[in-house]
């Protein structure tokens, strides 16, 4: 068996408020391999968005240790954090975070702005990555000009646009009428199907149902973890 | 490469609130264009001055008489000097070039049906020689219409102008006064002197032509002249010459050791050249006042840029959380800072160069000179403050941390 994607073991966060110690996460142990589609699920203050930045490299585990890809993650500098973030992560948020007054084109291509690839590469990766989300009509957009969905795909082709290993949504859905939801979750699902590792963050059990597997967090522990054989198909949904 | 397109970031944000880009640049536009403006005054005022020192002929005395001193107080007769005190002072007096004796009276001058009110100034050749004064058509005195008081004249430009216009007017008669004297030459033109008073509205006679028929005879000093205008080598010791005519004079004048000059001598190359002085001080002074407003537009940058970043928080966590180190985020602010202020810094030149111009050519606002160094360096000295003051926003925002940034409300 190969190695996992992301190995957990024992990450703990804790903050310090004021006088007090904060546990976000007391003690987690997990790992996710290669093609998982897993969904991460708790309540607010379940410690869930937590883990999601300490796995998308936007913050470091006080005790314990991450790795990604093989990487420890625990003792790198914020330009090699970086650099793993725009190398080997996409992120989707709630609320898209397309740069305004910016072509959807030049929104995909943001991420390359920061990576090494040549930049005669960029249009035509950036454009590739748009047709993969069905945008190749709307590439000189800016994002007051499309619609919610469009904009969260506009988003999804960014996180595709540097080949990552896997990509990080943070309730992507969270924004967008059911509908749109479901389109934004059959990307998910087609991606996930092309081989790519897909991490979700939600508190709907609804959106949890598409993924393969599904983590409920409580009070900063992993109280639940399910696999999930035969995941709803988003795409059934959209017919109706 | 990567520079193209921070610069298109840089405009694009500055595009996005253009008022706001606009009304900080403003400060910079000022300050640039007031210290080039300024400095350009400056200079254009010493060209100016260059020029009137030029245009009286290099490093030149005037040596006039003054009132007889008889104990403490002032007599009314005036001590005359002559044209003996000229030669003397020529021959005398080591690192003078020459010196001309002056004579003038006010006149009217009269060709056919035209006449014209002018000075009528009475002189040797020597006096082309201190002016430093080419003749453009013609010729000089001759020396035997010097001693004779030969009824010929040099005329200025302007009166060539006034009386002859196109026509030739060299061997023409004119009358001057009561008599008929030949135009045997005329003087190439000077323009206006120190004062503004043009200097081609001259018309001269020998002198002893002028003292015979017009100014009279002085029956004590029948030698007399109004002034005499001596000029130095270049590189003399202008306060040696002085002291040395002063010594030359006295004696002559047989004035006792404690008694006061019946003579004065200006150093006029030297009070022009004062005059500029001080008003080359206040000019810097003003450059320096200018430049303060530079440093306060650069405040108003700081400000603008300190408020851009904390709007666009959200934007720098998402750039950080697709990969943008500390370092990227660092020089995308920089650059727009720098942009801002070198944009407002060659809006400050045109401007300069537009109110210069204006005021060369139109009268409107001031004349000056600018210099090329002057515009490098307010542009360098922007793009320096877009540095500096754009410094501190800049690491305020590379330094946040993703996390907080990205959910940043």
């Amino acid at each position: 068996m190969s190695a996992a994607l992301i190995k957990v073991s024992q990450a703990k966060k804790v903050y310090q408020m004021g006088e007090e110690r904060v546990f976000a996460l007391k003690g987690v142990d997990l790992e996710i391999q290669q093609g998982e589609f897993v969904a991460i699920m708790g309540s607010s203050g379940s410690g869930k968005s937590t883990m999601m930045n300490l796995l998308g490299c936007l913050d470091i585990a006080s005790e314990g240790s991450i790795a990604l890809d093989g990487i420890e993650l625990a003792n790198l500098t914020k330009n090699e954090l970086a650099t793993i973030r725009n190398q080997r992560i996409g992120f989707v948020f709630q609320q898209f975070n397309l740069l305004p007054r910016t072509t959807a084109l030049d929104n995909v291509t943001l991420p390359l702005l920061y990576s090494q690839v040549p930049e005669s590469h960029w249009s035509a990766r950036a454009k590739q990555c748009l047709e993969k989300v069905g945008l190749g009509n709307r590439l000189y957009h800016h994002p007051s000009q499309l619609s919610g969905g469009q904009q969260q795909r506009v988003a999804i082709a960014r996180a595709l646009v540097n080949e990552p290993v896997m990509i990080l949504a943070d309730e992507p859905t969270g924004a967008l009428d059911t509908q749109t939801g479901l389109e934004v979750m059959a990307l998910f699902q087609q991606l996930n199907q092309q081989g790519k590792t897909i991490i979700l963050v939600t508190h709907e059990p609804d959106i949890a149902e598409f993924a393969s597997r599904k983590l409920t967090f409580r009070d900063g522990a992993l109280i639940a973890d399910e696999r999930n054989p035969q995941p709803r198909l988003a795409s059934d949904g959209l017919g109706q | 490469m990567k520079l193209f397109i921070l610069l298109k970031t840089a405009t694009t944000a500055l595009r996005v609130n253009l008022l706001r880009s606009f009304l900080t640049m403003l400060g910079i536009i000022i300050g640039v264009a007031a210290v080039i403006i300024m400095v350009a005054m400056g200079a254009g005022a010493q060209q100016k001055v260059d020029e009137q020192i030029k245009s009286l002929g290099g490093n030149v005395f005037f040596v006039t008489g003054s009132f007889r001193a008889s104990g403490g107080a002032r007599a009314s007769s005036v001590v005359k000097i002559n044209e003996d005190d000229a030669n003397l002072i020529e021959k005398q007096v080591p690192g003078v070039e020459s010196a001309a004796p002056y004579l003038s009276a006010n006149g009217q001058v009269i060709y056919g049906n035209l006449n014209w009110s002018t000075e009528i100034s009475g002189i040797d050749n020597r006096y082309f020689v201190v002016r430093d004064w080419p003749i453009a058509t013609g010729r000089e005195f001759s020396t035997q219409e010097i001693n004779s008081g030969a009824k010929v004249a040099i005329i200025g430009e302007r009166i060539r102008q006034e009386l002859f216009g196109v026509s030739e007017a060299l061997g023409q008669t004119i009358r001057v006064k009561n008599f008929n004297v030949t135009v045997v030459g005329v003087l190439a033109a000077k323009g206006q002197d120190a004062r503004g008073e043009d200097q081609d509205d001259v018309l001269f006679l020998p002198i002893k032509t002028v003292r015979n028929k017009i100014t009279g005879i002085d029956s004590t000093n029948p030698k007399s002249v109004r002034f005499i205008q001596v000029s130095a080598y270049d590189g003399e010791d202008m306060d040696y010459i002085e002291t040395e005519m002063t010594r030359l004079l006295r004696q002559r004048m047989r004035i006792p050791v404690n008694g006061d000059d019946m003579f004065r001598i200006r150093n006029v190359s030297e009070m022009i050249a004062t005059r500029a002085e001080t008003m080359q001080v206040f000019n810097t002074l003003l450059a320096w006042v200018a430049s303060v407003s530079l440093v306060v537009g650069g405040i108003g940058i700081m400000n603008i840029m300190l408020v851009s970043v904390t709007e666009r928080t959200r934007e720098i966590g998402l750039r950080m959380a697709v990969g943008a180190k500390p370092a990227d985020i660092l020089t995308q602010f920089l650059i727009e800072s720098i942009v801002l202020c070198g944009l407002g810094g060659a809006i400050g030149v045109v401007i300069a160069y537009l109110f210069v111009f204006l005021g060369n050519n139109y009268g409107i606002g001031a004349g000056g000179v600018i210099d090329s160094d002057v515009v490098l360096l307010s542009l360098g000295f922007s793009a320096f403050i877009g540095v500096f003051f754009g410094y501190y926003p800049a690491l305020k925002a590379s330094r946040l941390e993703p996390i907080d940034a990205l959910r940043y409300e």
